[in-house]
């Protein structure tokens, strides 16, 4: 990278405004220039779109908000607002929850570990419609369907874990879970890694119990891990589609329908791209909002 | 100002190094993908790798026939690229896509108005046939080019054992998937057998895809013309209601087992029942076939006409057009090769050879589909596309349509104790609202 | 990830595993060496550990079983489960090869090898800027990476594809060339954020001494920083290929052809393809996670590996 600066420029810039000023751009430069055209460009097209009654080859008509009020009062996507919370919170927080808790599990050097870690990564590795269908599979809801087939020996009668619309949420929400569990452990097993070992030491010989040792040396060693973990959970918890999509499409009758699901159905299947760019407008908008916030309460907690 | 200039100098440099990596690293690129070559067309299906693999032999053979090129593309995500290419006013010269699109295509100023009789062999499709490629305004913007008709796939061994015979009317077809549930026809000695196979999920419009049929059966429509040039929304009839609560009532509210497990939330790729060897009928589309025979296999079941219904037998027929791009100036090459896919020798080749066919039921009505795949199964398809069959009505852009009824449908059968007839008046509202918005409404 | 051999320029930070468990492992005790103090020998936490870890691979592996062995019976039902394979065979196998599975994993492989690398380059150098340096418009820099997480590439997709057959400025069609891939793949915000938290957390006194030794910045990066964020790197690098490997949307967008298509597109393909069952489907799957698994396998020493004792916390 720094070898096409020409010389008498970057000795004149370094000259005027100091060797430190420029540096970090050039360490920045190749990623904003790789995210300024593949994902900014395209971006702020798509944004513009939102404004717009698409129709490529006659011409989009500018319709100002039309396709933001028509989505917003939609009752469709008012219903799936509250699915949205509902499985990106409960998804995001259990998997973090379930991620630090194999992470602990399973931290260490030992050769058995390792080979249960790489067993636990599995759902991560795996393309998630295969794991859509594996669920499908395993919430088959006769008492032949291998979840059913456990309740059936406690007794319990089969479950429509996927029919039922008062359930189907709560059934793709554990799946959510099972998959970013793992994808979180890798995140904080690398957190831990870091901690300092000679803080466990000093720990035990002064007598701290497991929980204090936890609460005050790990944690706090594990803080830029747990933030990543955090800010992904919040960027991620509201876009929630995928897991829905391979699973349960949104139905049945809609209990599963979350922003994106309405979103991709509006561009794909009814062919409103407009509409469908004001949808995602909206929730990167709050998702965006929701980040500076927690950045907010972190710098704050920082300054503590 | 200092600042300013400080941050943008650095910038200035980043695009030179940039464009220096650029160019090095993709020094290669190729040039622009668009032919203008006038005796060359770029020609686009929606297919996946070994339908393409069949449409690249019909190419060639239209090559060796008339000299004129073919730039063959099998595009997955057709529309996302198509919508690409229509933002640069630069439009693939020919497209084979589903019927259902056509409206949509049309209402986005797509296609090429078409006049049949310009295409040589026109006269060898059928009125009926002609007649679902008309636009909104009267003119035709597409030319037939694969039919098919929705059939009963049901398991012949399983009616045998059971002393049954195949249903013809819903309520035998009801008491048939009864007995496949309950009287255990693979003769595990297990109850896991269930009678009918349904993609009842919204996701996609399944729902309304799978459902259309019963409704041509009990005489209701999705939405209606009245005879202007603009509909009315047709869900609310008595007919709609005595259908829809039919259904809701038998198959997915009444006894269990009638419906496959799951079937809320299945989907065609996901409702595999009929091959896993559980659920013995399946209406479907004749694209099953060739799965069916490897599992549960080709001497296990047949394939017979649909149940009638109060108002008759019609099934949902859907299939593939011929598009011309918009404003692409080939005229004369894309008749040419129009008038090939149609012809006798162009449809056979389509119908035939070891990777997937892509026509299932000939346009071209001097061919007998049983005949060419020497298959006589096929023929009880061709009869029901022929005597009774109906499509989605093709000229308005359907799409919003079939996914609100499908979200209608499948709510309605979800919840088992709401009120059809409120419901279906819901719907009906949405779909006037579908149509005011393409300025369609009565 | 070419792992380099890195000459640390302090001599005092023993980041190789061997000089870990000869110096650490002398010092320190097992018990110290995991946060909750996992010991080796047999006691009650041992047997609850080992209970643990059942239920773990239970819940998180056994469904696997499944898919593999889905993958090696002939017709595997669509609606029941099975740990074993019936009559186990590699029919499925040849099918999906016939299908061109083959070709698509040579794509995938090139692809995911190449946008690895450049991803891994990118983002380390933005986050060494971002965690090691001062700048006006930091936070809004990193906010910008972190949008780029935002929107779905749902909405970006046909924008995108406009780009691609032409670039802005240099005119190029990166269309059908893996170029088409592996550049907008290069920024990936989620690679900078954790790449920058992790060099965030080096404490500056060894940069500073570093810097006293005139030590310039692209070796300050590569010898000193890089050698101290090692898991981050390999979460870097397995999550990194995970997210390349699953990209569906952007081969689809970027081919010309379906040679072009990689063998995540090629599994969906196989999904819908009504002349093979689900025995190919999976074995499809099979071969699609296994590049993963490797990679995960090779990197996973770098995740729990952490820096010895002392080395950072200075």
């Amino acid at each position: 990278m720094t070898a096409t600066v020409p010389a008498p420029a970057a000795r004149r810039v370094f000259g005027v405004l100091g060797k430190k000023a420029v540096v970090p751009w050039l360490f920045l430069a190749p990623g904003l220039l790789l995210a300024l055209v593949f994902k900014f460009w395209p971006m702020a097209k798509g944004i513009w779109l939102s404004f717009f009654d698409v129709r490529p080859f006659l011409g989009d008509q500018w319709i100002g908000l039309d396709n933001y009020t028509r989505v917003l009062a939609d009752h469709r996507f008012q219903d799936a607002i509250g699915h949205t919370l509902v499985l990106g919170l409960g998804q995001s927080l259990g998997a973090i929850l379930l991620g630090f808790a194999l992470a602990l599990l399973l931290e260490g050097q030992a050769r058995s570990l390792k080979i249960l870690r790489t067993a636990v990564f599995l759902p991560a590795v795996t393309a998630t419609a295969v794991v859509g269908e594996l669920w499908r599979l395993m919430y088959y809801p006769t008492s032949d369907g291998l979840l059913n087939s456990g309740l059936h020996l406690l007794g319990l009668g089969p479950v429509q874990f996927l029919d039922n619309p008062d359930i189907a949420l709560y059934s793709t929400m554990a799946m959510g879970i099972w998959i970013w569990a793992p994808y979180n452990m890798v995140i904080l097993l690398a957190g831990l890694a870091g901690v300092d070992r000679s803080l466990y030491e000093a720990a035990a010989m002064d007598g701290v119990s497991l929980w204090q040792r936890l609460r005050y040396i790990t944690l706090p060693a594990i803080r830029p891990a747990l933030m990543i973990v955090l800010t992904l959970a919040t960027i991620r918890g509201l876009r929630v589609f995928t897991e829905v999509y391979v699973l349960t499409g949104g139905g049945p009758a809609g209990s599963t329908d979350v922003w994106m699901t309405r979103a991709y159905t509006l561009g794909f299947t009814r062919n409103d791209i407009g509409g469908a760019s004001a949808a995602s407008v909206v929730l990167l908008c709050v998702t965006l909002l929701l980040t500076v916030m927690v950045n907010y309460l972190r710098k704050r907690g920082e300054a503590r | 100002m200092r600042d300013r200039r400080r941050s943008r100098r650095p910038a200035a440099l980043l695009a030179a190094a940039a464009l220096a990596f650029g160019t090095a690293a993709c020094g290669s690129g190729s040039g622009s993908a668009r032919n203008d070559d006038p005796n060359t067309l770029e020609v686009w299906t929606r297919s996946n790798p070994d339908p393409a693999a069949t449409y690249e032999r019909v190419f060639a053979a239209f090559t060796k026939k008339t000299g004129i090129k073919i730039d063959y593309q099998p595009v997955i995500n057709f529309d996302q690229q198509l919508q690409s290419r229509a933002s640069t006013k630069d439009l693939p010269d020919v497209m084979i896509n589903d019927t259902a699109l056509m409206g949509s295509y049309q209402g986005q100023g797509l296609l090429k108005p078409i006049d049949p009789a310009s295409i040589a062999g026109h006269d060898q499709i059928t009125g009926k046939t002609w007649s679902s490629t008309v636009g909104i305004d009267g003119k035709h913007y597409g030319i037939p080019y694969s039919r098919q008709a929705q059939t009963l796939m049901i398991r012949k061994d399983w009616l045998q054992k059971l002393g049954l015979k195949a249903p013809t009317t819903w309520q035998e077809m009801l008491s048939v998937a009864k007995a496949f549930a309950t009287e255990d026809p693979d003769g595990d000695g297990k109850a896991d057998t269930y009678g009918m196979v349904v993609p009842g999920s919204a996701q996609n419009g399944y729902a309304a895809w799978w459902g259309a049929s019963f409704l041509w059966q009990g005489g209701a429509q999705i939405i209606e013309p009245d005879g202007k040039g603009t509909y009315r929304a047709a869900m609310d009839s008595a007919a709609a209601v005595h259908t829809v609560t039919w259904m809701k009532d038998n198959l997915f509210c009444g006894d269990n087992g009638v419906t496959q497990p799951g079937a809320l939330t299945a989907v065609t790729s996901t409702a595999t029942n009929f091959q896993d060897g559980n659920a013995g009928m399946y209406m479907t589309g004749p694209y099953n076939i060739a799965t069916f025979d490897t599992t549960p296999g080709k001497d296990k079941y047949e394939v017979v006409p649909a149940p009638a219904g109060p108002a008759g037998a019609d099934v949902l027929a859907d299939g593939e057009n011929i598009y011309f791009g918009a404003r692409t100036g080939k005229t004369k090459q894309e008749q040419a090769l129009a008038a090939f896919l149609i012809s006798p020798e162009g449809q056979k080749l389509a119908m035939t050879g070891k990777n997937q066919p892509v026509v299932r039921i000939p346009v071209n009505s001097t061919l007998d589909a049983a005949k060419v795949r020497d298959d006589a199964r096929w023929s009880v398809v061709q009869k029901a596309y022929e005597d009774a069959s109906q499509q989605f009505p093709n000229a308005p852009d359907f799409a919003p349509i079939k996914q609100d009824t499908a979200d209608a449908l499948n709510a309605i059968f979800t919840y088992c104790g709401g009120d059809v007839r409120s419901q279906l008046g819901e719907l009906n509202e949405t779909l006037a609202g579908d149509l005011k918005d393409q300025d369609l409404l009565t | 990830m070419s792992a380099p051999v890195i000459d640390p320029v302090r001599p005092t930070a023993p980041d190789t595993p061997a000089g870990r468990s000869t110096k650490a492992q002398r010092t320190t005790p097992a018990r110290f060496d995991t946060a909750l103090g996992w010991n080796d020998k047999p006691s009650l936490a041992w047997a609850l550990r080992i209970l643990l870890c059942l239920i773990a691979l239970a819940v998180f592996a056994a469904p696997f079983l499944t898919i593999f062995s889905g993958a090696f019976t002939p017709n595997p039902s669509g609606s029941s489960l099975s740990f074993l394979p019936h009559d186990s065979t590699l029919l499925n196998f040849k099918v999906a090869g016939e299908r061109g599975i083959w070709d698509y994993l040579g794509n995938s492989l090139v692809i995911a090898g190449g946008g690895l690398l450049l991803q891994l380059v990118v983002c380390t150098l933005a986050a060494y800027a971002l965690a090691r340096h001062r700048f006006r418009g930091q936070a809004l820099i990193m906010m910008l990476f972190m949008m780029t997480l935002m929107l779905p590439e749902e909405v970006i997709a046909i924008p995108l594809s406009l780009v691609l057959g032409d670039v802005p400025v240099v005119h190029l069609d990166l269309k059908g060339t893996v170029w088409g891939v592996i550049l907008p793949l290069g920024a990936w915000g989620f690679s900078v954020m954790m790449l920058t938290e992790f060099m965030r957390d080096i404490p500056t006194e060894i940069e500073e001494a570093a810097r006293l030794d005139g030590v310039g910045e692209l070796r300050m990066l590569w010898q000193v920083v890089l050698p101290l964020c090692k898991p981050a790197l390999g979460v870097a690098g397995v999550l990194g290929f995970i997210m390349i490997w699953d990209q569906y949307l952007l081969p689809l967008i970027a081919a010309k052809d379906p040679t072009d298509y990689t063998v995540t597109v090629a599994l969906s393909i196989l999904r819908t393809d009504p002349e093979v069952g689900s025995g190919v489907v999976l074995a499809g799957a099979v071969i699609a996670l296994i590049p993963s698994l490797i990679v995960y396998l090779l990197l996973q020493r770098s995740l729990v590996t952490g820096i010895a004792a002392g080395a950072t916390k200075g």
